[in-house]
């Protein structure tokens, strides 16, 4: 097991001192983190190499992987990476209020590419890179589930 | 002899619950309806009985007049509480039901149509001699010339609008014809009226709204005023009673304020009306709704009433009771909103299948939740959970009340604004009393990478429960729930230990 490897956000995070894990409801993945008289309730989710922690009411999403699982997602970040057009896909089911970007805009990261309304609210689908537009796939009106494909960048 | 023999409610959630509460305390038989996706619900498994209205989306199901006054008459029914949100303040519905034969826990629906109209009830409560937020009382021209003397900046509101929708903020002359196309474009895809009107922006201010019950015998009464100045989206999060602004002085204004509203209005039900406070403790008329409002229950710790109990009884006839005219709260109370929202991405809306849920209970605690563990939560619907509300003799024992309460909460599977709720009731300016309108903006603000110590944290838990659930694999029963499969054998490695 000592060659577990813990990333957040793709940056090596080294556990902290002094704190232990206990589980408390194993069924709900609730337990607590313990540090001599000090202890704070967790809830943990997941499992493999993929988990969800959530402290003081923020989820944390965390990765765990043996050497031997870094070196195949490695491989995998390297596919895609020379695959190029990237896919923005609907985080969320709703009804798209307006699409911004067109079919050979050059956007910046972060660039409002359409407007989603989910939850009864406006929601803006930003360009997760820099790129160029070389599909929309939705229209104004459209409803659309999640992971529906909205755009592709290039 | 209970009001009514059957009541039939026209919502979901949290609320069609609370009114379900009310019911049985009455001895009616609640009835329930639901969509589609909406069929193992917590509020279908309460009620007496539920009539399915459609599909999941609300347009077709909770917002369709037709679907749901045939599920009144199917079920019997003899009355319609409407909660709030969907049908509640639409006037076609309450004629639909008046015409059904049925009775409508709420106002007429001319009420709900004067008042629907936010420019009509600027003019209303200006002619009753209340002051209203300096702005336009007649409906925007496409000429910016009207609006010179309101100042900048100012803010675009939706004549039909509400609930913080279709409003638009204008900081300068330039800015404000694309402001006025765009609010005009979502008012009109949000209400069907493209109408706006502009109102200075006040700031710093507080939004403070007051309480109401009114009966159909002319007898009114005022129960106390509630503070509602921490929103995200112009939409309210947290709720106390009393305000820690307000002064007797104030209080007394402002309760005189709300009678004139009032008195022009035929609602016999519960009411507010709602308005800004600024620094030299003036007060401006905003709206008067006329149905429950979601932070009632904040009202109903610090005056011991059942506010539901109380429109069911007046809409079947009942006076108000002396004692209710004549009531004076007692203690403080705080209510906070636990939404499916994440408050480190600007408040978004998340959703999911809930895995772990934990409420807080005790002295002086009252939660009214809609969903529990395994509840999928789904997006057509407003993202609230649970309403977290906390009684006690004083505001400085409230609060500690609260944060014990938050302390205990514990929801898994979705992100939620928990996490901001318990920062909060550490934050000075809302402990000292002294926060307004734009806490969430100045306080809480917009950056929160996470730091380095809640990630290590993070980082020991998910190690230790690969560890656990590797360990385990070998002995534990088959399960398709990850953190059940892992926790049963984590649970058994401490039992050998």
């Amino acid at each position: 097991m000592s060659d577990l490897e813990v990333q957040i956000d793709g940056v090596p995070v080294a556990p902290a001192r002094g704190w232990r894990f206990e589980i408390v409801d194993p069924a709900r993945g609730i337990g607590r983190l313990v540090n001599g008289l000090a202890s704070m309730p967790v809830i943990v989710e997941g499992g493999a190499s993929d988990w969800v922690v959530t402290i003081r009411g923020r989820r944390i999403s965390v990765t765990v992987r043996s050497w031997r699982e870094r070196m195949l997602a490695g491989a995998d970040t390297a596919a895609a990476a020379r695959a190029g057009p990237v896919a923005v896909r609907a985080t969320l089911p709703g009804l798209i209020l307006s699409v911004a970007a067109s079919v050979g805009d050059a956007v910046e990261d972060g660039a409002t590419l359409l407007t989603i309304e989910a939850m009864k609210m406006q929601n803006d689908v930003r360009a997760p890179r820099s790129g160029r537009v070389i599909e929309v796939s939705v229209h104004p009106g459209q409803t659309v589930a999640t992971g529906a494909p909205l755009i592709r960048l290039e | 002899m209970p009001p009514f023999a059957r009541l039939l409610i026209a919502n979901r959630g949290e609320i069609a619950i609370r009114v379900i509460r009310a019911c049985r305390e009455l001895g009616i038989s609640p009835i329930s309806v639901h969509s589609d996706a909406d069929v193992d619900a917590l509020h279908v498994q309460m009620a007496d009985s539920s009539e399915r209205i459609g599909p999941p989306s609300p347009r077709d199901s909770y917002l369709s007049i037709e679907a749901i006054i045939d599920a009144a008459r199917r079920s019997g029914a003899d009355a319609i509480h409407p909660g709030y949100g969907f049908l509640s303040e639409s006037p076609d519905f309450a004629r639909a039901v008046e015409a059904a034969g049925l009775v409508f826990i709420g106002p007429p629906p001319e009420t709900l149509e004067s008042l629907g109209n936010k420019l009509a009830a600027r003019r209303g409560a200006q002619a009753a001699g209340v002051p209203i937020v300096p702005g336009t009382t007649v409906a925007l021209g496409d000429d910016s010339h009207e609006l010179a003397g309101i100042g900048y900046p100012l803010m675009l509101k939706a004549s039909a609008g509400g609930g913080g929708r279709g409003m638009r903020r204008v900081d300068s002359p330039g800015a404000l014809a694309d402001a006025l196309v765009a609010a005009r474009r979502e008012a009109l895809a949000a209400f069907g009226d493209g109408t706006v009107y502009a109102e200075r922006l006040l700031a710093p201010v507080r939004h403070i709204e007051v309480q109401l019950l009114g009966d159909r015998h002319g007898r009114l009464a005022v129960l106390g005023e509630r503070d509602c100045s921490i929103q995200r989206r112009h939409q309210k999060l947290v709720e106390e009673s009393p305000s820690p602004a307000v002064n007797p002085g104030t209080r007394a204004a402002l309760f005189e304020s709300a009678r004139r509203v009032a008195a022009s209005v035929d609602f016999h039900n519960a009411a507010t009306v709602e308005f800004l406070l600024d620094a030299d403790n003036n007060h401006y008329f905003l709206e008067m709704n006329t149905r429950l409002q979601v932070e009632h229950g904040v009202t109903e710790l610090v005056t011991g009433l059942d506010l539901v109990a109380w429109q069911i009884r007046i809409a079947a006839g009942e006076p108000l009771a002396d004692a209710v005219l004549n009531l004076a709260g007692r203690g403080h109370a705080i209510e906070v909103r636990l939404y499916a929202e994440d408050p480190y991405d600007d408040f978004r809306p998340s959703a999911g299948r809930i895995t772990a849920w934990r409420m807080p209970a005790g002295p002086g605690v009252r939660v009214d939740a809609g969903v529990s563990a395994d509840t999928d939560l789904r997006t057509e619907y407003d993202p609230l959970l649970a309403k977290l509300m906390v009684y006690a003799d004083d505001r400085p024992s409230a609060m500690d009340r609260l944060r014990r309460a938050l302390d205990e909460t514990l929801i898994g599977g979705v992100q939620t604004d928990a996490g901001f709720l318990r920062w909060l009731v550490d934050d000075a300016s809302f402990v000292g009393g002294s926060y307004d309108t734009g806490l969430i903006g100045e306080r809480w603000g917009t950056d929160h990478a996470l730091d380095s110590e809640l990630g290590a944290l993070a980082a020991t838990v998910a190690l230790a429960a690969r560890t656990m659930a590797e360990t385990g694999r070998v002995r534990a029963p088959g399960s398709n729930r990850a953190g059940s499969a892992w926790g049963e054998v984590a649970r058994r490695e401490a039992l050998r230990r």
